[in-house]
């Protein structure tokens, strides 16, 4: 292999796209353990988080973190909202009809966007000033720095909120079993819809992040989703920690394969990670298969 | 040579991982014979009625039908052979009519192919005689008329009878009865007895069931095998295992 | 369909002189119309009748446009001549999208993959631009039948309609056979299926190749009546399109597969197009039948008179 010189730096960047991908496979993931469904739409609601933030942030002209708080706020309802009023009637439902619902939401609201912002790309300004940093060979930029920190912190304090806060137990019993949950008296509904709102939220702390590197378009949406997707398979469908593992190991497989294979790779690997992931194992990488009892 | 019986298991032996659900266990059912699988929960009937369909795999031991090894095919192979089950929760098709759902049942034998269907004349003609026959067994069973509802509509005892229609329509000669009297009222469990005595003695088809309702069992079995914690440990007619006291109380809580 | 041969050959003979009336545009419309019925058709029997979340529709789509785009840009050939070969790949697209579902993978993980798919193949479209024109795309050349110029929008009709009276009654004898039987068996209960005999891995991939081969034929109806194929029309946007006819037509019913190819081509034109007006007009259409309409309006035509439902039999 030529070039090994730049694999620390591959390595670097990989992980801070990887972190990335794993706050929003980590998002859909809380949807998913929660209410066993898989929200197509949760890509678009990850891009509403970071327009909204863009409408109080530059539309208002109100302080970055506020403007980034209003718009997690909007985002938690909006979650909410989705799962109490249009996915909970439809919960007996085949599995088609939620698929078909998840995905029109997330339609509608791309539909939405695209009327207000046309094709046109914003940036979100960043709230920090540009710079960049040598470890060695190795060029890392605040970008990196932000990303990686907030995004550790956030789990760092997801973690505690579910290990060690009365919340974060229910939140795992109820993960865990919701015949359980029901029985000691949480509110399962209730939960659902809250679960939905906390993950719209985290997703939309992704999209925040994201738009503030790559332009933000209506379609970054469909892109967040094949990534989020392929982040879930590789660490396994439904695992939090996995969601994460998953996210960096993307991250990081696609700026390998795309530097010593092909640059194709960094757009593709999204796309051939669930075929061939699924098509080698179809439990995932750490599922477990399921027996159909006859 | 004498004939081979209908339904030979011989060592048979079935395990999940560490678990030994069936255990090197044998028997046989002969033409219009009906054999009763019973025991308590967890002997490992259904391990065992699962290995015969071909929706486990047994791992050792050898099950014939009609002399042929069926225990490494898959269901549809062995349902192709000859032996016809039912489902415990409902194997009825919900979004097909009684109708349809019998028309499955005689899927093997219906003579229509893809490039017949599209092209020629003969693919329907088979089709339309299949539906001529599917009308008639409806009928044979008094359940003509329920023929153009969908099944998720019927009550269970009609459901029942339409899933034990379409089990019979190809004729098999072997019939595998998955728990078929449960949540059927008393009536029609009456009924249930009458029309699995009538497919054997009339029909002359072999039927091995799995049951909970020792009455109906005592009523229409020739035989009763008797499972407990995978081994067999009886295999006698009703009477026998009744008079087995021991056997009852042990496995069956009551006599 | 149930609405005995004979009343059924009213509707296309009842079309043929509807060109007379209509503007070059009008005409334009319900050729598009006319076109997505194999598409809605190819959809509905793998999602509607078998009942599995293969999302790649738009992939057999755009590969059975290209291909016979392709053919006629580069080989010169005859449009006619390109729609064996639009439906053959489409065909084989479904095929291979099967594999998954041979493998037993299921509900969402099956809807990923197939997604991830289509979205590859509209990667390939882009990046391999000496075949496709890449993001600019390629234009079309005019189609012509055995010498027949088809340079007008009316005589593309009376091909389309001819068409897809054949793909509807093909399909209608597969759906009124043992096979719709069997997927929609495979669909309500694999075990209970596979112990009535039926081999379902064959008829998976079955029910795959017959919906992709369709869809195919559609994408090569597709090239012609637009006459520019760029990757943008099988995106995404697309897919929600295909969606909407589906499921405000009505899941697994062919009739729904027309009615909803009808109505979704023919209402957007009531209104002015802007930018993303499609996706959330089709984005709620489909929350609101999924909510108040689940089987579509099939299920409502079904309710006026017996002779409306479908059934899967013969006599």
């Amino acid at each position: 292999m030529m070039l090994l010189s730049l694999l620390p730096q591959l390595v670097v960047s990989g992980i801070s796209t990887g972190m990335l991908y794993a706050l929003i496979a980590l998002s859909m993931t809380v949807v998913y353990r929660a209410t066993t469904v898989v929200n197509f739409g949760h890509g678009d609601m990850v891009a509403a988080g970071a327009y909204a933030s863009f409408v109080f942030g530059v539309g208002f002209g109100l302080p970055f973190l506020v403007a980034m708080a209003l718009a997690l706020a909007v985002l938690f309802l909006g979650g909410f909202a989705v799962q109490r009023f249009l996915m909970q009637p439809i919960i007996a439902a085949p599995h088609l009809s939620l698929a078909m619902m998840a995905l029109a939401v997330g339609y509608t609201l791309r539909g939405g966007m695209r009327l207000e912002w046309g094709n046109e790309t914003i940036n979100l300004p960043r709230p920090y000033p540009q710079d960049v940093y040598m470890l060695g060979d190795v060029v890392i930029t605040t970008d990196d720095l932000v990303i990686c920190g907030f995004v550790i912190l956030l789990l760092a304090a997801l973690f505690v909120l579910l290990q060690v806060t009365p919340l974060g137990k229910v939140i795992q019993a109820t993960f865990q079993s919701q015949r359980g949950a029901a029985l000691v008296g949480i509110n399962v509904p209730a939960f659902h819809a809250a679960m939905w709102g906390g993950g719209a939220a985290l997703g939309a702390i992704g999209g925040i992040m994201l738009a503030m590197i790559t332009p933000l378009t209506p379609d970054l949406g469909q892109w967040t989703l094949v990534q989020g997707f392929a982040a879930m398979t590789l660490g396994g469908f439904g695992s939090l920690g996995g969601a994460v593992a998953g996210g960096i190991l993307l991250g990081v497989t696609e700026k390998l394969l795309g530097f010593y294979v092909n640059t194709m790779f960094i757009e593709i690997t999204g796309y051939l990670v669930p075929i061939i992931v699924l098509l080698l194992r179809p439990q995932g990488l750490f599922g477990r298969r399921t027996i159909v009892r006859v | 040579m004498a004939e081979p019986p209908l339904l030979e298991l011989r060592d048979v032996t079935v395990r999940f991982g560490g678990l030994v659900a069936v255990n090197a266990v044998s028997f046989r059912v002969e033409r219009g014979e009906i054999c009763a699988l019973i025991g308590p929960n967890g002997a490992g009937k259904t391990s065992l009625f699962n290995a015969v369909s071909g929706n486990v795999v047994a791992d050792e031991g050898s099950i014939r039908l009609n002399g042929q090894e069926i225990s490494r095919l898959t269901p549809h192979e062995i349902s192709a052979l000859g032996a016809r089950r039912t489902f415990q929760n409902g194997g009825l098709f919900p979004d097909l009519t009684a109708l349809e759902n019998v028309l499955v049942g005689l899927h093997t034998q219906v003579a229509s192919g893809f490039f017949g269907l599209l092209f020629g004349g003969r693919s329907v003609v088979a089709e339309r005689a299949a539906t001529a026959r599917a009308r008639t067994l409806l009928a044979l069973m008094d359940i003509a008329a329920i023929a153009d509802r969908k099944v998720s509509a019927l009550s269970g005892g009609q459901q029942r009878m339409v899933e034990i229609v379409r089990a019979l329509a190809t004729d098999p000669p072997l019939l595998l009865l998955d728990e078929p009297a449960v949540g059927l009222s008393p009536p029609a469990r009456a009924l249930l007895a009458g029309v699995i005595r009538r497919l054997a003695r009339e029909l002359g088809v072999g039927i091995l069931l799995i049951e909970h309702a020792i009455e109906l069992v005592m009523s229409v079995a020739d035989r009763v095998i008797v499972l407990n914690e995978g081994r067999k440990v009886a295999d006698a007619p009703p009477d026998a295992v009744r008079a087995d006291r021991a056997v009852l109380e042990a496995y069956l809580g009551h006599g | 369909m149930v609405i005995g041969r004979r009343w059924f050959w009213l509707i296309p003979l009842g079309l043929l002189p509807v060109p007379l009336l209509l503007n070059p545009y009008q005409q334009y419309v319900l050729n598009t119309a006319l076109l997505y019925v194999p598409v809605g058709i190819g959809f509905n029997l793998v999602v509607g009748n078998l009942g599995l979340l293969a999302f790649s529709n738009v992939a057999y789509f755009g590969l059975g446009a290209y291909t016979s785009g392709i053919m006629m840009a580069t080989l010169g050939a005859p449009w006619w001549l390109t729609i064996v070969p639009a439906a053959i790949v489409g065909g084989l697209a479904g095929s291979l999208a099967s594999i998954p579902a041979l493998r037993g993978v299921r509900l969402f993980y099956l809807a990923i993959m197939t997604l991830a798919f289509g979205e590859l193949m509209r990667w390939t479209y882009i990046r391999w631009e000496s075949l496709t024109g890449g993001s600019m795309g390629m234009a079309v050349p005019t189609a012509h039948l055995f010498g027949w110029a088809l340079d007008s929008d009316a005589r593309k009709f009376f091909v389309f309609l001819a068409l897809v009276v054949v793909i509807v009654i093909g399909t209608d004898k597969l759906l009124r056979s043992r096979f719709g039987r069997a997927f929609q068996a495979i669909k309500d209960n694999e075990v209970a299926a596979a112990a009535m005999g039926i081999p379902t891995d064959r008829y998976i991939v079955l029910a795959f190749a017959w919906g992709g081969a369709v869809v195919g034929i559609g994408g090569a109806m597709f090239a012609i009546s637009v006459g520019h194929l760029s990757p943008a029309s099988f995106d995404m946007t697309e897919l929600i399109l295909q969606f909407a006819i589906i499921m405000v037509g009505g899941l697994g019913s062919l009739m729904g597969s027309i009615i909803g190819a009808v109505i979704i081509t023919i209402a957007p034109q009531v209104f002015i197009s802007f930018p993303g007006f499609a996706e959330l007009v089709f984005g709620l259409l489909i929350i609101l039948v999924i909510l108040f309409l689940p089987r579509g309006l099939a299920s409502l035509v079904a309710r006026v008179h017996p002779m409306f439902v479908e059934r899967y039999y013969r006599g």
